[in-house]
């Protein structure tokens, strides 16, 4: 079991550092993390989860924005939502989508329509990746707690 | 409430401390829930701004904080920033994605306390429970101000010229004018103007000196509120600001006006200061004015800003010495004197001269304890007001019409005393009746405020007598003339006022002290202050001269300091219930000072005085 344990600790350690170093994530994530204690062991968890919700709406609400066949596109809405989802990506450490996000501004206020329209397919990808890669991290995690171990504190430095 | 209610429990503050959290985004306020809860902080949180307004508006004390994001689906964070400002008073945090300086920029104006950029750190967070001390600190200074019309407006806390912001910001403001130290600022009003209520206008020393210049330029009888607000050119200061302005100021001016023509006259006759101030009536000659205060009864004759003979004298009459110096002596009095910025003060200063100089309609046989009683309400709500550097002139106008009543009994005493005097000349040893009476007066005075200032001449000491605004003393006392003759007799203020020690004449009658003295102390500091600004009076006068900031703690009023300074020379005996008291006063200023020259003619004259009495 110790064996197990070590391994799957080991397994956590090196995704999460992946995680940082691929930019997926960032402090901010790490300071998540820290609020994260035995008051609230799935804070974590909960908080990305919601941003994954906020994500979906806001995506959908960008491509309906985008969308011609009801209209000339409005460039504002879709910058609504974008800023809105740059707000919640830097607030939980989504790294990659908040720097999606700065040029996908960019683009609205701009009012390029293929810009904006790459930089949607673009955030959906993102967030989407990042959602799988953090599932794979929790599901470690619960694993190391059901063997019995402890979810190693990874240093990102 | 008061502050410490407000918060769960004082020594451990700020944890408890109830926020309010809105942000449309839930991950966002997810975070900031937890991370709120983190700093030990009460958390109610929601992702709609209207209803933060509706949890707001449900009870106001429920909160002690909010922070909204600035975009919002159903409201703008800055427009529901504002309706909290207005509605409930709290301090408010904006919280935003944008970091552009606008926005920032754009929170600052419509009140919010602070900006916070996401995503928020919890070392921010950790120190947003400054807003909230802050916020009530302010509203408590505030609040001791006098409460008249009340009006609001969301402030950073600096105000100044015209419409400016209270310190407090919006809550709690009603009182009309604040006085603040701070320099002007200016706030601005959008289009929700029409939600907002009218602004309170902080009569700080800088916007007062440019009423004033204004008012000198137009000439006084000429001032218009609208062509002074034209002059001043201040932003946010409405025409009605002005003009409320401009009446108190008139009222003070109709005050002491009457000293200033007093001293005008004596400059040129001695006669005609026995004169003046033997008969209540012969005051009636000189700029006679309704006693009334707040009457605005200011005959067209009497402008309140007279060109005055020489620059000393308005510096002296600000400075009625022996008023003040009793106050000095009492914690309240010190506070008065602290708040140079108070135009209360001011006004009560006034309301003092005019009694003096309306001789003729002095309220005699009124009921003097309930001037005092109303004087002491008045005063001691002036007092707290004071205090504070917000200050509303309203205040002080409620206490003027007890004050300037008593003020006018108090008149009485000249007469009285001159009358006494009067009779000297032929008892003293000098063949000169006038110049012995004011030598004898003068001697008494300088006894009684034991300063060291050396027998002027006659004519200087006509001077001084007339210099010095003579501040009834706040007492009803019987024996009034002992608070004129002792006004009188206040030497000089430059030489005078570094000399002297609040006397020991106060313990006689430490309750009408206490409540005198509010209005001594406001008095002896205001009228320098105004004074200065119209006259432009070199602060020589009787503000540096005097000992440093004695009694004021703030180092920007220097010239209302040595101005106190000056009054704390020249006491006024009258506090002394009776003519034994002033003489044991006298005896005791005369013993400690030792520098009284003539002393033998002052004692002399005063036992004279006494068994003329």
């Amino acid at each position: 079991m110790d064996a197990l344990i070590s391994q799957l600790q080991r397994q956590f350690r090196d995704h999460t550092i992946s995680l940082y170093q691929q930019g997926f994530l960032d402090d901010q994530f790490t300071e998540l993390k820290k609020l994260q204690d035995d008051g609230s062991p799935d804070f974590v968890a909960e908080v990305l989860s919601l941003f994954f919700e906020d994500c979906v709406k806001l995506i959908s609400n960008m491509a309906r924005a985008l969308d011609q066949t009801t209209g000339a596109v409005d460039f504002s809405t879709v910058g609504a939502s974008v800023h809105q989802l740059k707000g919640s990506s830097s607030s939980v450490g989504a790294k990659r989508v908040k720097a999606l996000c700065v040029s996908f501004k960019d683009f609205c206020e701009a009012q390029n329509f293929e810009g904006c329209v790459r930089c949607l397919q673009q955030v959906d990808i993102e967030y989407k990746t990042l959602k799988s890669k953090l599932q794979d991290l929790f599901n470690l995690e619960k694993q190391i707690i059901q063997a019995g171990g402890i979810v190693p504190q990874v240093d990102i430095n | 409430m008061t502050v410490e209610q407000n918060f769960v429990a004082l020594d451990q503050f700020p944890a408890g401390m109830r926020v309010l959290a809105v942000d449309d985004d839930q991950t966002c306020l997810k975070i900031l829930e937890t991370l709120l809860r983190r700093c030990h902080y009460h958390v109610t949180t929601t992702n709609q701004a209207q209803k933060a307004l509706e949890l707001l508006r449900e009870n106001k004390n429920k909160f002690d904080l909010v922070i909204s994001d600035v975009d919002m689906p159903d409201m703008d964070g800055f427009k529901l920033l504002e309706l909290v400002g207005l509605e409930m008073d709290l301090p408010v945090i904006m919280l935003s994605a944008h970091s552009d300086p606008k926005y920032v920029m754009k929170g600052v104006t419509h009140g919010a306390c602070d900006y916070l950029l996401k995503p928020v750190r919890i070392e921010e967070l950790k120190n947003i429970w400054q807003h909230v001390v802050r916020s009530r600190f302010d509203k408590n200074r505030g609040s001791n101000n006098n409460n008249n019309v009340g009006e609001k407006r969301d402030g950073s806390g600096n105000e100044g010229v015209g419409n400016s912001d209270q310190n407090n910001g919006r809550a709690n403001k009603k009182r009309k004018d604040q006085y603040n130290e701070d320099e002007d600022e200016e706030r601005d009003d959008n289009d929700d103007s029409s939600t907002q209520k009218k602004q309170r206008v902080v009569w700080t020393v800088e916007l007062h000196k440019k009423f004033v210049a204004a008012v000198n330029q137009l000439g006084y009888e000429k001032a218009m509120p609208k062509k002074i607000l034209d002059l001043m050119n201040v932003e946010k200061l409405t025409r009605e600001n002005v003009a409320s302005h401009l009446q108190k100021f008139r009222l003070y001016l109709k005050r002491i006006s009457g000293v200033t023509n007093q001293q005008a006259i004596m400059a040129n006759s001695d006669l005609h200061f026995l004169q003046m101030t033997s008969s209540l009536n012969g005051l009636d000659g000189f700029h006679h004015r309704p006693t009334t205060v707040g009457s605005g009864q200011f005959h067209g004759g009497t402008p309140g800003m007279r060109p005055f003979p020489s620059n000393g004298i308005l510096g002296r009459l600000n400075s009625p010495s022996g008023i003040g110096v009793r106050n000095l002596s009492s914690p309240p009095a010190g506070m008065f004197l602290k708040n140079q910025n108070d135009l209360g003060k001011f006004h009560h200063v006034s309301s003092l001269p005019l009694n003096h100089s309306d001789g003729g309609n002095i309220l005699q046989g009124l009921p003097m304890p309930l001037e005092f009683d109303q004087l002491q309400t008045n005063n001691s709500n002036n007092i707290r007001n004071m205090n504070n550097n917000n200050k509303s002139i309203a205040g002080s106008s409620m206490a003027f019409p007890s004050f300037s009543t008593q003020q006018n009994s108090l008149i009485r005493a000249p007469n009285n005393n001159l009358v006494v005097l009067e009779g000297h000349p032929q008892a003293s040893p000098s063949g000169f009746p006038g110049h012995q009476i004011n030598k004898r007066v003068e001697h008494w005075s300088n006894a009684v405020s034991s300063s060291t200032l050396p027998p002027p001449q006659t004519s200087n000491s006509i001077h001084h007598q007339f210099d010095v605004s003579p501040l009834p003393h706040s007492r009803p006392d019987p024996l009034e003339w002992n608070n004129v003759s002792s006004s009188y007799s206040i030497p000089f203020c430059d030489s005078a006022a570094s000399t002297l020690s609040p006397p020991a004449l106060d313990t006689t009658n430490p309750g009408a002290f206490s409540r005198n003295t509010d209005f001594d102390s406001n008095a002896n500091v205001q009228p320098g202050v105004f004074y200065d600004s119209l006259q432009m009076r070199q602060s020589g006068n009787y503000g540096p001269t005097t000992d440093a900031a004695m009694l004021s703690s703030n180092p920007k009023e220097g010239f209302v300091v040595g101005q106190q300074k000056l009054q704390s020379g020249g006491f006024m005996v009258a506090d002394a219930g009776s003519l034994d008291d002033i003489v044991n006063s006298t005896m005791k200023q005369e013993q400690s000072q030792g520098e009284l020259s003539g002393g033998d003619m002052g004692y002399g004259g005063f036992s004279s005085l006494r068994t003329c009495i």
